[in-house]
């Protein structure tokens, strides 16, 4: 027997103030105990507003305009005390969520986690147990209550952390079991494995789990079908703000509706598409591949049988005995550490590096243009040490796309912030060139945008043009493919063919090892300090 | 980061921190300002935040000292010992005896302040805070506040490095560094405007604006001594205001009787006491 729905929306209409297209209309989304539903959709479909409306953020007429029903089936969660459904109309009279009481049955984590915590608590206890200080539960209560969660989400060993130095994984289950403490029946997740490495999604799918079978109804927003999306009872694929499929995994997995909306698929049996498709043409290859259609999927072609630049050709970067230690206290000790490394990345070559979180990728990739410097070692560009060369400097030859959008963006408009820099190293033509990048990307018709409003795709690939226009030689690429639709990996492969075939040299740090074997030439593992070969 | 359990209740430190500045205030003495400072400088090398105290500080007095000397070393109406004059301004002993003055004094609140906003546990004073009635929400901006320094620098820093990724050169005379900074003032509002926006709605799903009464995690230490100094403490920095408006101050024998304008021992156990809220 099918158990009653906990929380039904039935969503007429959407749309933020200011904006007359609605973000999301005629959307049905039930979640009932111990199912897990995953709301597919690519970038700037809707799948974070959606979320925020379930989770009570969105209403009130503050954030924008909502017609539609909100029905929690618990008693004493509407505003009246009742549990009918609420009714928005769009109008001020409509019903106000209050979300303090709303959260207690409706948990959110948002797709940045680290953005639901309070901040003021200075250890993951602490930090755990501020909403339930804010409920008024009595000491002994909530010490036990601290426990329980931090058990759940595997955190017992982490109590007295102080939030600031967990990792993704970590922070990602903190902020999951901030919002299961209060036990709400329904838990939304936004994107809950982006970014994570194998071991941190691993532990995130565990609490997941644990989550289901204490009854609690998890709803997962993601643009990947991954493991979690794999394991949903249902699907709904999100497209331009509507739901165009729904059903159970099995009957949508080939449809073409999921196929339209930009989600990455898996490559697994059964999907047809995969790393392989999406993911970078053969280097070398004579012409560009057709954008994958529903009804003709790209076929995955083999590798050229060697793709490297050939040995003589002179490395624009070289890493020569490279040791780097942060001072202690600070990234945590033993982090971001690298002994003796050497590396030569030579024109036109893709190299990508691999490892474990917290093994220092992106500590490395910050010594290419001298953001970090070397304690021992040399970095040379273009043969030319680097020592001494500020990385205003260096930054005409290398380019650096770092690894969360928000630390590379922080101009008011997307055609500013690639504008920023680019008049000093192109005068008039910079306007142009600023221009080409982002029609590159696909943000040619948002130039007025705010970087912010942007969803979180098209702000990682507002990030990637920013690099791409300065046509820098070195082209260091921290986790591109995290947070990419299909259509923005598209774009990712594009760019970054492009760059080598004017000779540009690529090395891009990813946790995803089947795109780094697609797109890559050679692949380097970082660990224990030192790259090695896979 | 270990888990540092200071043994002393914030309040407490956070009186110790008002009564020293306030009795540095009423001695109104360079001398005891000085001692006051020097202690809280002792204080916070000890307590490992020496380093970072340094430039805040610096941040705040240099200015400041600056315009004292230009306001009152140069230009002292009531100066009447001229040690050199160049037209209109004169540099006077008075002068200079009062901008040393104003500075040690200055230097002693900042220090003393900066000593407590480094070293107190947050979470402790907010708890302590809520279990007196005051709005968790107070003692949130009060918290925040204390934290803004760092945040700021972080923010600063990631701005700084976006831009010098994308060709800003941060080299230079001073008027070249000033123009960089003036890139980075208006992301850096703008980002901690969005921060605080995005920071809101998610305190407000986790019941931070509830009606109800907020308990706390943490038990705060708390002793029958403690709130005697406090109350002590206090009431002997509302005694010393009393005495020097009412123009009663003993100078010079003040509860020691060593020597003119001795640092009051009073300041000094205030102080001793911050230190004790210290972790080591």
């Amino acid at each position: 027997m099918k158990a009653a729905a906990l929380l039904q929306a039935g969503i007429t209409e959407f749309s933020y103030h200011g904006e007359e297209a609605p973000v999301l209309r005629d959307i049905e989304i039930a979640a009932a105990p111990g199912t897990l539903t995953a709301v597919l959709g690519g970038s700037g479909s809707g799948k974070s507003t959606l979320g925020k409306l379930l989770a009570g953020w969105m209403s009130g007429g503050h954030s924008g305009l909502f017609r539609g029903t909100l029905h929690l089936d618990v008693q004493g969660a509407a505003p009246g005390g009742d549990s009918s459904p609420l009714v928005f109309r769009g109008s001020p009279d409509d019903p106000r969520i209050n979300p303090a009481l709303w959260s207690r049955h409706v948990g959110y984590v948002p797709q940045d986690a680290a953005a639901l915590l309070s901040t003021v608590g200075s250890t993951v206890a602490e930090e755990l147990a501020f909403g339930l200080e804010n409920r008024g539960v009595n000491r002994q209560l909530m010490q036990s209550e601290v426990e329980r969660a931090a058990e759940a989400a595997g955190l017992t060993a982490l109590l007295d952390r102080d939030p600031a130095t967990l990792s993704g994984g970590e922070l990602r289950r903190l902020a999951m079991a901030c919002s299961a403490i209060t036990r709400p029946c329904v838990l939304v997740l936004d994107e809950p494995l982006g970014s994570l490495d194998h071991a941190g999604a691993q532990s995130v799918r565990a609490l997941v789990r644990s989550l289901l079978e204490s009854g609690t109804a998890v709803i997962v927003l993601t643009q990947t079908v991954d493991e979690l999306g794999l394991a949903a009872d249902h699907w709904l694929v999100l497209d331009g703000g509507t739901v165009t499929a729904r059903g159970a995994p099995g009957g949508l997995a080939a449809s073409a509706e999921l196929l339209q909306s930009g989600v990455v698929l898996p490559a697994v049996p059964g999907y047809g598409f995969g790393w392989q498709c999406r993911a970078v043409a053969p280097r070398g290859a004579d012409s560009r591949p057709a954008t994958p259609r529903p009804d003709n999927p790209r076929p995955a072609t083999p590798r050229p049988a060697d793709p490297r630049p050939a040995a003589d050709t002179p490395a624009v970067l070289e890493l020569e005995r490279v040791s780097f230690a942060f001072p202690a206290g600070r990234g945590g000790q033993g982090r971001g550490i690298l002994k003796e490394l050497s590396l030569a990345v030579r024109s036109g070559e893709v190299v990508a590096v691999t490892g474990p979180n917290g093994a220092g990728k992106s500590t490395l990739l910050r010594h290419f243009n001298g953001l970090l410097r070397p304690g021992l070692g040399t970095v040379r560009v273009l043969g030319a040490d680097i020592r001494g060369v500020p990385t205003g400097r260096v930054a005409d030859k290398v380019g650096l796309l770092f690894q969360h959008p928000r630390d590379q963006l922080f101009e008011r408009t997307v055609l500013r912030e690639v504008l920023f820099g680019l008049d000093r190293k192109y005068g008039p033509e910079a306007a142009g060139k600023a221009r080409a990048a982002l029609t590159a990307v696909g943000l040619g018709e948002q130039l007025e945008t705010h970087p912010h409003e942007l969803p979180a795709s098209a702000q990682r690939l507002l990030a990637l043009a920013t690099v791409l226009a300065r046509e820098p030689d070195v082209i260091a690429l921290d986790e591109p493919t995290v947070g990419l639709d299909r259509h923005g990996l598209e774009r990712l492969d594009d760019a970054v063919r492009a760059a080598t075939e004017r000779d540009a040299a690529v090395v891009m740090v990813t946790h995803e090892l089947a795109y780094a074997r697609q797109a890559a030439d050679r692949i380097l593992e970082l660990r224990d300090g030192s790259l090695r070969e896979l | 980061m270990p888990n540092r359990r200071p043994a002393l209740n914030p309040l407490t430190t956070l009186a110790a921190a008002v009564a020293a500045a306030v009795m540095t205030t009423a001695a109104s003495s360079w001398a005891v300002s000085l001692a006051v400072a020097s202690a809280a400088a002792v204080l916070a090398v000890r307590a490992g935040v020496g380093a970072r105290l340094a430039p805040a500080a610096a941040v705040i007095l240099a200015p400041f000292w600056l315009s004292l000397l230009i306001m009152h070393g140069l230009f002292f109406p009531e100066g009447r010992t001229v040690l050199a004059q160049w037209g209109a301004a004169r540099v006077t002993t008075e002068g200079l005896g009062f901008a040393l003055d104003m500075g040690t004094r200055t230097a002693a609140y900042v220090m003393v302040f900066l000593l407590f906003s480094f070293t107190v546990r947050l979470p402790d004073l907010v708890a302590v805070m809520s279990a007196r009635r005051v709005p968790p929400q107070f003692g949130y901006v009060l918290a925040s506040t204390l934290t803004l320094a760092p945040a700021v620098t972080v923010r600063l820093a990631r701005i700084r490095q976006a831009q010098e990724s994308r060709g800003l050169v941060l080299r230079g005379g001073p008027l070249r560094r000033l123009a960089a900074a003036r890139q980075q003032m208006v992301p850096l509002v703008l980002a901690l405007i969005q921060d605080a926006g995005d920071r809101a709605q998610a305190l407000d799903s986790r019941g931070f604006n509830a009606s109800r009464e907020r308990t706390s995690y943490r038990e705060v230490p708390d002793t029958a001594a403690q709130r005697t100094f406090r109350a002590v403490a206090l009431a002997a920095a509302a005694a010393a205001v009393g005495l020097r408006i009412s123009g009663h101050w003993p100078e010079g024998l003040w509860m020691v009787g060593l020597w003119p304008d001795a640092p009051s021992p009073v300041a000094l156990l205030a102080v001793a006491l911050l230190a004790r809220g210290v972790p080591a």
